[in-house]
């Protein structure tokens, strides 16, 4: 196998069930299928169905796939290190994806946790021995507890970390009244230390077996600086804030846009029209911009028109204002509505079985929601006219 | 009507950072700084020249309000008087009008002007669905993708045609932002490639294709602008460019009456036909040596040199066809990669005219056009199509 950025594409296929968040693949049912080409490359399937995973390697085809992507292992193990902007990748064509993009881009990232290069030399011995300098006495205050861990396997052992009176000691073996005692394979213990799996999913998939004082497992975390591999001494700090904002906001519409909102409760498009150029405005707006008057004539425009151009969309982009992905393919179409002068369309959606059909020159009628209360969702979208 | 400057300005200095998706080694301020320090070197001058700072980003982007207060240690805003400006896609060319009315008004001899973005903070489509008024439009856009241009082309010139002619334009601009160092994304694509790309490069709206579409970049540019009498006096090392004339043009803040069976006259060609009109140019094609245009997908700039070129028909592509927009071409187009490549939006339509400066005297470096520069055009878009256009010149001579 060709290493790259000193990870194989083993590494990560194989540390897939490890960093697997069952709390992130609710609700998702999808096949991701990796197609990786070029020296050291092969297949990959990985079904995410009723919160499991199954991480498969096949020689055949790739069979029933949601999503696939065609790259070679350079950039797939560049791109999952961040060593390749993935974006970019994607753009200038070395990674391909076929089918639902929006699994790529906003399901994956929650399924597992990110993946780090194997820390080859790192063993449990390695991680207890620095227990005692990343302790932080700060942390500590009135604490006193024993945490045994029962290492197995390879590099395993038995150690007791002993907190007293805002100092740390470490003893080989399991003292016999450890507040709490932790049993794990090695590399599930040194995975958790360096941040490769997830504590809470370990601890619920059995990975990880606690005894005593759950409380005091808990706790410990807090009490150590985490484990780092290659720390340069006096490196500058780079630290990035995440925050989310959320405003709550209310617009007055004033009454054009109140007769136009009025309107569409009882399915009518009312559309301002200007007493100069004779031009309608939908949605009306209160002045003609290029004759500079006001307008205070309303006329009703519909509710059928034809279609000028069509915008398919595949590109999800979320939505600002809840955060929600919208389904793709959708479209926006342009209408110029019956009566509206010719060079004023009006935008909305197609109906998404419309979709493959819908041509410039079609015309269109409106499908209204059952209950409408003045409000941009009173108006579905719009279908074809047959 | 614009009448005759009062007095004649010139940019002394340019100054821009490099562009990427992520700076993650620093914050908004120092990425300011760096611009400004670079500017300030170019110029030779330090801060104690300068009477004004003008600052402009979009806040909605970031998220930042007013950010000209948390960037004031890196701006060296401290002490002077200091102007705002954000209108969107078109922010750095309005500083840079601004800053020209400003300088040739009297009102200011020395004027540090930076344009900035680092987009990677925040949600580029969130800003630009949230400038659309809430009362209707914002629930139906969805950011600056539409796949309108790609289908009038496609129906006026013929499917093949149509998009192998914005695949040539997109690989001949990331052909010119691999000469460009600072340029964000440099790919390069080679011709070859075009019929794989027409057909794989993900699809986002319609014949709208990610590979013809803008990056997302951060980044900060900075020009300094100073009076004729000042510009003579502070240029030694490298000649003033003079800012010649420019001209803004809004429409009406909807975009669905674009769309009719009627199409009204572009921003575009109602500027460039105002602004050459008024400045006596017959030819722009042949008047101009190099345009730097904000061209924020391969659809739309291709569709646009027609507009801004005042060209009919099929002029614009057959230019293309026969390489007349190459660097050694008829009329050179974004040599240093344009906005398909590097793209901080509160520094793009800055980084046009900072671009066409730095091929008029010379400077560009590895992507500096082979012919004498003495006349350049740039441009700014945003908003419901807005356009901003500037002209810049080696010689006071007109």
């Amino acid at each position: 196998m060709t290493e790259y950025y000193g990870s194989k594409l083993e590494d990560i296929f194989n540390t897939m069930e490890e960093r697997f968040r069952p709390e992130g693949a609710e609700g998702v049912d999808a096949v991701f299928c990796y197609d990786i080409t070029g020296e050291g490359g092969g297949k990959w399937q990985v079904t995410v169905r009723g919160g499991e995973l199954k991480v498969e390697k096949t020689e055949g085809d790739l069979e029933g796939c949601s999503v696939t992507i065609t790259t070679d292992p350079k950039t797939f193990i560049g791109v999952t290190l961040g060593k390749i902007d993935g974006g970019e990748a994607f753009s200038s064509g070395k990674i391909k994806v076929d089918g639902d993009i929006g699994l790529l881009t906003n399901v994956l990232p929650k399924l597992f946790t990110k993946y780090t290069p194997p820390a080859k030399d790192v063993t449990a011995k390695d991680i207890i021995d620095t227990v005692v300098e990343r302790f932080r006495p700060d942390k500590a205050e009135g604490v006193n507890i024993i945490i045994g861990y029962d290492i197995t396997g390879e590099g395993g052992g038995k150690w007791s970390i002993i907190v007293k009176d805002g100092t740390c000691t470490v003893k080989e073996g399991l003292e016999s009244d450890c507040t709490v005692t932790m049993q794990m394979d090695d590399k599930v213990f040194v995975g958790l230390n360096l941040g490769l799996i997830d504590g809470t999913a370990a601890f619920t998939s059995g990975k990880v077996k606690i005894e005593g004082d759950m409380g005091a497992a808990a706790l410990s975390a807090g009490l150590f600086e985490r484990y780092r591999v290659g720390v340069v001494e006096g490196a500058e700090e780079l630290v990035s804030l995440k925050c989310v904002p959320s405003i709550d906001q209310r617009f007055a519409t004033g009454p054009v846009m109140g007769k136009w909102f009025d309107g569409l409760k009882e399915k009518k498009f009312y559309a301002t029209k200007c007493p100069k150029c004779g031009r309608t405005q939908i949605p009306p707006r209160e002045i003609c911009a290029v004759c500079r008057v006001r307008c205070r004539d309303f006329v009703e425009l519909g509710p059928k028109g034809t279609v000028t151009l069509i915008d398919d969309v595949y590109y999800a982009s979320p939505d600002p204002l809840t955060g929600e992905v919208r389904e793709t393919p959708y479209a926006g179409v342009y209408i110029v509505l019956d009566g509206a002068s010719e060079e004023e369309a009006f935008a909305h959606e197609i109906k998404k079985e419309d979709i493959a059909r819908i041509k410039p020159g079609m015309r269109v009628r409106p499908v209204w929601a059952e209950k409408r209360i003045g409000s941009y969702k009173d108006l579905l979208y719009f279908e074809i006219d047959e | 009507m614009a009448k005759k400057k009062n007095r004649n300005v010139a940019i002394i200095g340019i100054g821009q950072t490099e562009y990427s998706s992520h700076k993650e080694h620093q914050n908004q301020a120092e990425m300011v700084n760096e611009a400004v320090r670079r500017a300030l070197d170019d110029a030779r001058i330090t801060m104690d020249d300068v009477d004004c700072v003008m600052h402009g980003n979009m806040e909605l982007f970031e998220m930042v309000y007013q950010p000209d207060l948390w960037h004031e240690i890196g701006s060296g805003a401290y002490g002077k008087e200091e102007i705002r400006i954000t209108t969107g896609g078109t922010t750095g060319a309005s500083l840079v009008c601004a800053a020209d009315n400003l300088v040739a008004s009297g009102m200011y001899d020395v004027i540090l002007a930076i344009g900035l973005e680092k987009l990677q903070e925040g949600h580029t489509t969130g800003g630009i669905t949230n400038m659309a008024d809430p009362l209707w439009f914002r629930h139906l856009q969805t950011g600056a993708l539409t796949g309108t241009t790609a289908q009038e082309m496609i129906e006026e010139f013929g499917e093949e045609r149509a998009k192998r002619a914005a695949m040539k334009y997109r690989i001949m601009m990331d052909k010119h932002a691999c000469l460009n160092p600072r340029a964000h994304r440099r790919f390069g694509l080679d011709y070859d490639q075009m019929d794989d790309l027409m057909n794989t490069s993900p699809k986002l709206v319609g014949e709208l294709r990610l590979i013809h579409m803008c990056s997302q970049s951060d980044g900060a540019c900075v020009l300094i602008f100073a009076s004729e009498e000042k510009a003579k006096k502070l240029c030694k090392h490298h000649p003033p460019v003079w800012i010649r004339d420019h001209i803004t043009v809004h429409r009406e803040e909807t975009l669905t009456n674009l769309f009719g069976f009627k199409k009204p006259e572009m921003t575009h060609r109602y500027a460039a036909r105002k602004l050459f009109e008024r400045n006596r140019i017959k030819d722009p094609v042949k008047y101009f040596d190099v345009f730097e245009m904000y061209d924020p997908s391969a659809w739309w700039g291709l569709d646009w040199l027609r507009e801004f070129l005042l060209l009919e028909g099929d002029e614009h592509l057959k230019m293309l066809e026969n390489d007349e927009f190459d660097m050694d071409g008829k009329l050179p187009v974004n040599p240093s990669g344009g906005v398909t490549a590097t793209n901080p939006i509160g520094a793009t339509a800055m980084l046009r005219p900072a671009e066409a400066a730095l091929q008029i005297r010379g400077d560009a470096g590895e992507h500096q056009v082979k012919r004498e520069v003495r006349h350049a055009l740039a441009s700014g878009f945003g908003g419901t199509f807005w356009t901003v256009l500037i002209m810049l010149e080696k010689d006071l001579n007109w």
